[in-house]
């Protein structure tokens, strides 16, 4: 089996060398934070210093009015807010299972049989994977409604599930981390193909699939498909940013408290799974 | 390498194989296509979906009139492959950059590690459009769908520029070239993770080596390092070109989604994005070939 084992270089710089390095990570660290912490401290600035012009970065006398108004903002909702973190969960979590299980199956096939047509499904992942949604938004829409499924949960569900990132993914992780020898052994031992694949692969795929479970969630967690949801009970969380956001600039404060919070679920995701990401990301890139 | 001998677990695997890729291979059908080749037809079609006769055959028209008539769309496609041909050098050359830095050891290595992933655990829909807002303001047409919206979420940095007392002009140049620099940085995070991957798998010895020969810091660059990251930098290529040819804030995709969204336009936008992606498509083929050809094969 092989072991990408991690391997740091010391400094071999001089100290002025090292000093110009980590200005730089700095500055353009800075950049990818700066929204993120602007959006916190908005969150937490009372309405006084959301008014001011120009406007300021950083709060000077942070409140969280705008976090404990959120309950009474979103009251009015003809659905019960409950109903839509239901939704958005439900959805999520679900989705983000049926892929992982849809997609690694795929994988471990592709990867691990030859058979008739596994080059040409390759080849098609990799076209699939330089193909944009929006061109395929209404023919899928035809689709859904031949299906008739608009208007259910299946239109969160259905598109997301054969996506191929996610095969591309687990695919070059099994082709550098899954020896045949292994599958073997399961066999001689007795196992079929069902117990091979989730009492043998499936451990070692972990790292890439957590890898998927992370672009899953994040992908569905903030998806508000446009003409195919019409109920209100049927509706995610994202939603509810337009019913706050009408407020006016006012509310602008309890937007960014939302923000705040709809941000902590893929973050938490995130944690769970940044070591295997980096794993995953290496298999990756060993076949290009 | 690979054992020819067709084994028992071969001939279970076979069997069972395509019942396993099944439930991916009909959805990839449905979802997938289906659609596109929908999509191609659309863009040769006129698509009404009032009518029952759904399509009708029109050839050419569509392209012909994008090509000839569409006030936009060749400045549109102009604009689109010069920011890809600018963007593309830039992000895979600050990315290898920041994952050289993120690689060494220093104390905060995995805070700053998430740092740079964290646009790409956030860079999704709404919650997006709140976060960077009018940060991106500019062709963006992630903040266009929440209307009036836009107007007060997310950073404008034209205006907190304001406080530093500047003259207006160099404000405005300045939030101008922050929200690029912006743009780049948030478009780094995958590629600095493929390539942080691709030099912690480099071997020790090769740098040892290098050190004993006697090799600058900058030789061991060029000499060892990124010949080692070929197969990195192939796969960063292709994610980069990916992503910016799909990239929201593209004057095309913007165009094509507008008259979706705006017009109810399906068969013109069809032609639009099918128009882009040959046109893209080409670009995107000749960088890789020719980083193939030149790169892969001094390597090789």
């Amino acid at each position: 089996m092989k072991n990408v084992k991690a391997q740091y270089r010391r400094y071999t710089r001089s100290s002025w060398g090292n000093f110009f390095y980590f200005f730089f990570l700095i500055l353009f660290g800075l950049f990818s934070v700066l929204p993120m912490i602007y959006t916190v401290c908005t969150s937490l600035k009372p309405l006084e210093e959301i008014l001011i012009f120009p406007p300021r970065f950083f709060v000077t006398r942070p409140v969280i009015d705008n976090y404990t108004a959120l309950p009474k903002l979103l009251s009015n909702l003809s659905v019960p807010l409950s109903r839509y973190i239901f939704n958005s969960l439900f959805v999520s979590v679900s989705t983000t299972v049926l892929h992982i299980f849809i997609a690694s199956m795929a994988a471990f096939v592709i990867a691990k049989v030859k058979f008739k047509g596994s080059q040409t499904l390759f080849m098609l992942i990799q076209f699939a994977l330089l193909y944009n949604a929006y061109t395929l938004a209404i023919p899928q829409y035809v689709i859904f409604s031949k299906l008739n499924i608009i208007d259910t949960y299946w239109v969160y569900i259905l598109p997301y599930l054969p996506s191929t990132l996610g095969v591309f993914l687990v695919k070059q992780f099994i082709d550098s981390s899954i020896p045949d020898a292994l599958l073997e052994a399961g066999r001689i031992d007795g196992a079929g193909i069902f117990r091979i694949y989730y009492q043998i692969a499936l451990p070692i795929m972990k790292p890439a699939w957590l890898t998927l479970a992370l672009f899953a969630f994040r992908d569905i967690w903030s998806m508000q498909p446009a003409g195919t949801i019409f109920s209100e009970e049927l509706k995610m969380l994202p939603n509810i940013m337009s019913t706050i956001s009408a407020g006016g600039i006012a509310r602008s404060g309890s937007a960014m408290a939302a923000t705040v919070i709809l941000l902590i679920p893929p973050i938490i995701v995130y944690m769970v799974s940044q070591g295997s990401v980096m794993e995953t990301m290496g298999s990756a890139g060993i076949k290009g | 390498m690979r054992n020819k001998k067709v084994t028992g677990i071969e001939r279970l695997k076979v069997r069972y194989g395509r019942m396993f890729v099944l439930p991916w291979t009909i959805g990839l059908l449905l979802f997938f296509l289906v659609p596109l080749f929908s999509s191609i037809a659309y863009a040769f079609c006129n698509v009404s979906l009032v009518n029952d006769k759904m399509l009708s055959f029109v050839g050419f028209e569509h392209f012909k009139y994008l090509i000839n008539d569409d006030p936009n769309f060749m400045d549109n496609i102009k604009d689109a492959v010069t920011s890809f041909v600018y963007s593309l050098p830039i992000i895979v050359a600050l990315s290898l950059i920041f994952a050289i830095i993120l690689n060494q050891k220093f104390r905060g290595r995995i805070f700053a590690r998430a740092v740079f992933f964290l646009p790409v655990i956030i860079a999704t829909g709404v919650v997006m459009q709140f976060v960077t807002g009018a940060a991106l303001q500019e062709g963006a047409a992630l903040s266009t769908s929440m209307g009036e919206t836009e107007s007060y979420s997310g950073i404008r940095f034209d205006e907190l520029l304001i406080n530093l007392g500047l003259p207006q002009s160099i404000t405005e140049l300045l939030s101008d070239y922050i929200a690029r620099v912006f743009n780049l940085v948030w478009s780094c995070g995958i590629q600095i993770l493929l390539f942080v991957a691709g030099l912690q798998s480099i071997p020790d010895q090769l740098y040892e080596v290098s050190k004993i020969e006697g090799a600058t810091t900058w030789e061991e660059f060029w000499f060892v390092t990124f010949p080692m990251l070929g197969n990195v930098t192939f796969l960063v290529l292709v994610y980069t070109i990916v992503d910016l040819f799909t990239a929201f804030d593209n004057p095309i995709m913007k165009q094509a989604y507008d008259l979706i969204s705006k017009n109810s336009v399906y068969d013109q936008s069809a032609a639009i994005l099918w128009a882009y992606f040959v046109v893209v498509g080409a670009v995107g083929a000749l960088i890789l070939l020719a980083y193939n050809r030149i790169l892969m094969k001094k390597w090789n």
